[in-house]
């Protein structure tokens, strides 16, 4: 709207000077007068026609009207031409350039009017003499000069539109008018020789012309440009057709050189030059040729990318994944083509043609491309709005990308290079990690329905290929098809074998937590936790980058979710309970940034955060993980307070849990619960008083429990296992209130089968938690008196506390003269701190239960109840994980000591932190 | 046929041309009490008069392992035997060593079976393999090898416990042949003394439970993890016929017309024994007829042998016969007693840490 405004003052002002100028030719040249006066009419009428422009008009009148103002125009040019008025000439010439819309609108056709074709010729001749002509630009006026050289750029702008038509007028017209251009020619490189040599040439001047003449494009949009350049290239594409034999190598090189010179320098338009050398892969003419060019294409595409946060644009991102494929045709095509990017290759090594027999070495790097390409998209999902319908198509996209990893990867797998091969199939590997087998199945649905419309384009994409380039044609050898097998695990199997094999290490520890998470996903924790051992990730992932231990993180979350799912509490508590121990879980998991009391983040940090995001649909429901831990830390934490009721801050299993339980007990009044802490609370204080049954409606009532796929039987699992705990809770609590208990009433009372009572009471009696037996003949447990004197009472603590003074002592001294000094037996000393650790309440070692011991099986438990027993069972598998690393297929680094085994909590949430802050 | 034996027998031939030197000098036993316990003078001293080179003991070696493989263990085995004393390649030397071991498995010369078999468990375990895994498998391979061993041999169920008991080889078992864990659940069983490492085993079995799954282990596992007895006494009726189909645990004596499997017997006894045990912990009162349904024992049978636990004061027990129930006696420890246990070790722990400060303390002026 603005420009409009703008060149219709212009018009006015113009007309103003028209006056001034016909004044002053009034003098010299009276012939031009009426021309002038007429034109002056024609003006007005003109810009009245501009303003009642919406009401429709006799077409033929309109248009000869139109044609007759261009005439004028024309005129009014050439007496600025005589007078050497270049501001004249200018402002005539935007008006010659509106006109033209006009009068191509009118005569509804894209032909351009003769008229205006000799006008710009004629123009631009004049232009080049007046370049010519030193002294003569020496002498003029600033304003005149300035106009000047604004006119020589807007002409040469302009007329490349027209180039052809401007060619053709010269090639019939009148012959000094040659006499001009070759004038041009020695005067004006960019200019020369442009429209005999090589088309792609113009594109050239036209980036080199955007350097000079960018506060003029600045406001063109993107659309505008390439609505012009694909003209541009129209424009080429013709020429090409005209004279196939004259483009050589050395043009194309040539050519191909400049662009890429181009990259990078302020101005040059990214779209543009990729626009550029996709032409240019159209008229290479060796295969190895068109490779090289490729690859500037991908690269040029790639810096589109406005910033470092933002993403790449989606089409142009999927012209990038097509432009690999031809890579990877062309590549299966001609094997002896070798992609290199240690070597520079020869400046000529491409101008072997197809026949060439040795190899050819071209740079660039499939691999670094293909990363990009996968890095991009996962931008792209962080940045799009996960509710949105475009995030869907988003992620449509992704069978396409699978593809062409796919075809790397086969491709790097025949040349041998597996190195590689390990960190495409990687990649692979972390799209396909986190889905389901629902997922999984949607998606391989999804790839073959796109495979007809697929297909559809790649066909019209090769006919385009064809009919534009016949020096290179790529047949499509490689498949556009994807090929899944039947079942996620299978692929998962296939490409982290192909990982654990030739991998470097930072890749093998990631397809190993891919793999473990992807195995949790399916309920197999056994396997999960075995990999997880074997793999000794949990000493080195501080020593990680972040995003790995990001991954770290997800994956113990779902190891978490899957004991629990699988029915191991104990295990799953352990798995969580780390995570949620710092209150940053949404941090830890990158799943959205939380927000720090303490410590404010500068904006520098919150953006590298922001980077690390898990796009959406890759998310941990966060709301079924709290649920997850807090249920298994209620179900480990109630019996046990129950057990030591008296002695409250002794052994705590859970301080999160604990800790909340504080919380909702301070309440004055507990309203009906709304979130998922308040519903498991609830279930808490059910669970206290043995009612098992309101404990579980509270956590049935839970809507998180509508995510899991096997809902039913995890709800099942859940009500034996509520009902089990409150069975032990009861048992605690009310032991002392009984003398006999009997089997039946206990059968009524749970809802269990004698079997289960027998077996759950029986546990607790071998494990000395209960000071009772069973009467057989009755049916009936029999508790035995077990109060302690307060003397005796006071001197078991004496005892305990003597111990652990004796512990303490112990490692003071082996602090002072290392490990080795003492000839305890380590198993021993190991136990040892442990169970100093529990007994010290919150000042331990091991505030609480530190994921590896939580998760030696139910021993981890045992151990507690037990007191002193030795942790024997946590050290056998520890050791065992050390020695069999090599069955799993990642034979990582040497046995790591048992101690290094230990994995801190707390070391790992600062260093990832650190990572935050740095 | 024909041509195949043609060809061993050519083979034959050739290789016993090739060991031909050396096999001459060692049955002259004259000549072989010249050898030294040192390898390098030995093989200097055949070099240098018996033309005997490194080349003839390859040989030697070839031939034993065809004499092996043509069912002639004995003479593999003394082939086997010497080579070891001239080799000086150790990788030959192992699987010489393997061969060795074979070689008395299967002439049944158990005693000296065992004797290579502990060469070679040392070596396996000091030898830097090149990579873990191998190391882990030759454990295994080892292991099932020492299975024939253990269960000919007389002291053999004492020392299967030692051998796959050991952490490192337990791990083995665990990661890659869970199925060991039945013969060494069976000897558990069997052998009594060992009760400590039992206790970590049962923790082997119950986190094992998933991978593997056995009768045997079930058994273990539902009266020591589950406390379920009527479990348990299924279990030991399906571990009877476990029992007798396995090649190793159901070995068969023949006496006279009878063939017994001694360990079947054993094993019951056994088992019953320990379930009677935890029995016995948790309960004050029980009746005797539901026990001995549980135990597999008519009444009679099991009222002696009852008897026969109280009288060895293995059971610390009184029989009601009015009502037909054994009373346990109540064996809770006295509350002094339980604090003398707490505090005994206090003082052994208490004095090495002081010794040790000493030493450091004396240590430390010296310097």
């Amino acid at each position: 709207m603005a420009s409009k405004f703008w060149t219709q003052g212009g018009s006015d002002t113009e007309e103003e000077e028209t006056d001034i100028e016909d004044e002053i030719e009034n003098g010299g040249a009276g012939e031009t007068t009426a021309a002038a006066a007429g034109s002056r009419y024609l003006q007005t009428n003109a810009s009245d026609s501009d303003d009642s422009d919406g009401q429709k008009r006799v077409v033929r009148s309109a248009k000869d009207k139109r044609f007759e103002e261009m005439a004028s125009t024309v005129d009014q040019m050439k007496n600025a031409m005589k007078i050497n008025d270049w501001v004249s000439l200018q402002e005539s010439f935007d008006k010659i350039n509106k006109q033209l819309e006009k009068v191509m609108r009118v005569t509804e056709s894209d032909r351009v009017p003769n008229l205006y074709i000799k006008c710009l010729v004629m123009l631009e001749d004049f232009l080049a003499e007046a370049l010519a002509n030193k002294e003569a630009k020496k002498k003029m006026s600033s304003s005149n000069h300035k106009a000047l050289n604004a006119m020589k750029q807007k002409l040469k702008k302009n007329n490349k539109q027209y180039e052809e038509l401007i060619n053709k007028y010269r090639e019939n017209p009148e012959s000094e008018e040659e006499k001009f251009e070759d004038e041009d020619e020695d005067e004006d490189e960019d200019e020369s020789g442009s429209e005999l040599e090589d088309p792609s040439q113009i594109a050239a001047e036209s980036s080199d012309e955007d350097d000079e003449g960018e506060d003029v494009d600045d406001d063109d949009a993107d659309g505008a440009w390439e609505k012009k350049l694909s003209k541009k290239e129209k424009l080429m594409d013709r020429e090409f057709k005209k004279d196939p034999s004259e483009i050589t190598w050395d043009t194309v090189n040539k050519k191909f050189k400049e662009v890429v010179a181009a990259r990078g320098r302020k101005g040059t338009g990214k779209f543009e030059q990729v626009e550029q050398l996709t032409f240019l892969t159209k008229v290479a003419k060796t295969p190895a040729q068109k490779l090289e060019i490729l690859f500037s294409v991908i690269s040029a595409q790639f810096d589109v990318n406005p910033g470092l946060s933002g993403h790449m644009p989606i089409n142009v991102w999927k012209k990038c994944v097509q432009n690999m494929l031809v890579i990877l045709d062309i590549l299966v095509q001609y094997p002896n083509i070798v992609v290199d990017d240690m070597v520079e290759p020869d400046e000529n090594e491409t101008q072997k043609g197809a026949d060439y027999d040795g190899t050819i070495r071209v740079w660039g790097n499939l691999v670094a491309f293909l990363e990009r390409i996968d890095n991009e998209f996962f931008k792209s999902l962080q940045c799009i709005d996960p509710h949105t319908r475009e995030y869907v198509e988003r992620l449509r996209d992704e069978p396409l990308f699978l593809v062409l990893a796919q075809n790397v990867q086969e491709y790097l797998e025949r040349i041998g290079d597996l190195k590689s091969a390990a960190k495409v199939a990687l990649r692979r590997v972390e799209l396909v990690y986190y889905k389901p087998q629902e997922v999984y199945d949607a998606m391989r649905q999804l790839a073959v329905l796109s495979e007809d419309g697929e297909k559809d384009g790649d066909e019209t994409k090769v006919e385009e290929t064809r009919g534009t380039s016949a020096f290179v044609v790529t047949p499509e050898l490689v498949s556009r098809k994807l090929t899944f097998p039947e079942n996620s695990r299978a692929l998962m199997d296939i490409l982290v074998t192909l990982i654990y094999k030739s991998g470097d290490e930072r890749t093998k520890a990631r397809a190993m937590l891919c793999d473990i998470y992807h195995h949790a996903l399916f309920d197999e924790f056994s396997i999960a936790r075995d990999l997880l051992l074997m793999s000794h990730l949990q000493d080195t992932i501080q020593h990680m980058d972040v995003s790995t231990q990001i991954l770290f993180n997800r994956a113990m979350a779902q190891v978490g979710l899957c004991a629990f799912r699988v029915g191991l509490i104990a295990e799953g508590h352990g798995c969580l309970s780390e995570l949620y121990s710092g209150g940053r879980v949404k941090e830890l998991l990158a799943q959205g940034v939380s927000q720090s009391r303490y410590h404010e983040k500068t904006p520098e940090q919150e953006r590298l955060e922001r980077r690390r995001q898990m796009p959406y649909h890759m998310h941990i429901n966060l709301e079924l993980l709290e649920a997850v831990h807090l249920i298994c830390a209620m179900l480990l934490e109630v019996p046990n307070m129950a057990a030591n009721s008296l002695d409250a801050k002794r052994k705590v299993i859970s301080k999160t849990f604990r800790r909340l339980l504080e919380v909702s007990e301070r309440q004055p009044f507990t309203g009906p619960p709304e979130n998922v802490r308040d519903h498991v609370m609830a279930a808490t204080r059910a669970l206290c008083k043995g009612d098992f049954q309101k404990a579980f409606d509270v956590i049935n009532s839970l809507d998180v429990w509508k995510l899991l796929r096997n809902r039913e039987s995890v709800l099942e699992m859940l009500k034996a296992k509520i009902k089990e705990e409150a069975l032990r809770t009861y048992l605690f609590t009310y032991c002392f209130s009984y003398d006999t208990l009997g089997l039946d009433q206990l059968t009524k009372m749970f809802d269990l089968s004698d079997a289960q009572i027998h077996s759950i009471v029986s546990k607790m009696l071998v494990n000395e938690e209960l000071h009772a037996s069973w009467d057989q003949p009755t049916r009936c447990i029999i508790f035995h008196d077990v109060e302690y004197s307060r003397l005796q009472a006071l001197a078991f603590q004496l005892t305990e506390k003597l111990s652990i003074l004796a512990e303490s002592n112990e490692r003071a001294v082996e602090a002072r003269f290392g490990g080795g000094g003492l000839d305890l037996p380590l198993r021993r000393r190991d136990n040892q701190e442990y169970a100093a650790g529990t007994a010290g309440g919150g000042g331990g070692r091991w505030p609480d239960l530190s994921y590896n011991q939580g998760r030696q099986g139910s021993s981890g438990r045992a151990a507690y109840t037990g007191g002193g027993r030795p942790l024997a069972l946590g050290q056998a598998s520890r050791d065992r994980s050390s020695q069999s690393r090599g069955t799993g297929g990642y034979s990582g680094r040497a046995g790591s000591g048992m101690r290094g085994y230990q994995m801190d909590a707390s070391a790992r949430m600062v260093s990832l932190s650190r990572g935050v802050r740095g | 046929m024909v041509e195949r034996r043609v060809e061993v027998v050519a083979r034959l031939k050739a290789l016993e041309d090739a060991a031909a030197p050396l096999v001459s000098f060692l049955q002259n036993p004259n000549a072989v009490q010249e050898l030294r316990a040192d390898k390098q003078y030995n093989l200097q001293m055949l070099n240098d008069r018996y033309q005997i080179g490194p080349d003839q003991i390859e040989a030697l070696y070839q031939y034993a392992k065809f004499q092996f493989e043509c069912g002639n263990y004995s003479g593999a085995a003394d082939y086997l035997y010497q080579y070891r004393a001239l080799c000086s390649n150790s990788e030959r030397s192992l699987s010489a060593l393997w061969g060795k071991l074979a070689a008395e498995i299967l002439m049944q010369n158990w005693d000296i079976a065992l004797e290579e078999l502990n060469r070679l468990k040392e070596i396996i375990d000091s030898k830097s393999f090149s990579s873990p895994l191998n190391q882990v498998q030759s454990r295994i391979w080892l292991m099932h090898w020492s299975l024939f061993i253990f269960f000919n041999h007389d002291n053999g169920r004492t020392q299967i416990i030692d051998l796959f008991n050991q952490d490192k080889y337990l791990n083995a078992i665990q990661t890659s042949a869970p199925h060991l864990l039945r013969y060494l659940a069976t000897a558990f069983i069997v052998n009594k003394r060992r009760r400590p490492q039992f206790k970590e085993f049962i923790k082997v079995i119950q986190q094992d439970q998933c991978s593997y799954k056995d009768p045997i282990t079930e058994f273990l596992a539902c009266v020591y993890v589950n406390y379920e007895f009527d479990g348990a006494q299924k279990k030991m009726k399906e571990c009877e016929e476990v029992i007798l189909n396995d090649p190793f645990l159901g070995k068969r004596v023949e006496e006279g017309n009878f063939s017994t499997v001694p360990l079947k017997d054993e094993f019951l006894e056994n088992a019953r024994l320990f379930i009677f045990e935890t029995y016995c912990r948790i309960h004050q009162r029980i009746d005797m007829g539901v026990l001995f349904e549980k135990l597999n024992l008519n009444y009679e049978e099991g009222e002696r042998w009852i008897v026969n636990l109280i009288r060895n004061s293995k059971l610390d027990a009184k029989i009601d016969s009015e009502t037909g129930t054994v009373v346990m006696e109540p064996n809770r420890l006295n509350v002094y007693e339980q604090l003398i246990d707490h505090t005994k070790a206090l003082q052994g722990r208490t004095y090495k840490l002081v010794s040790q400060l000493l030493e450091h303390a004396q240590a430390q002026p010296a310097r």
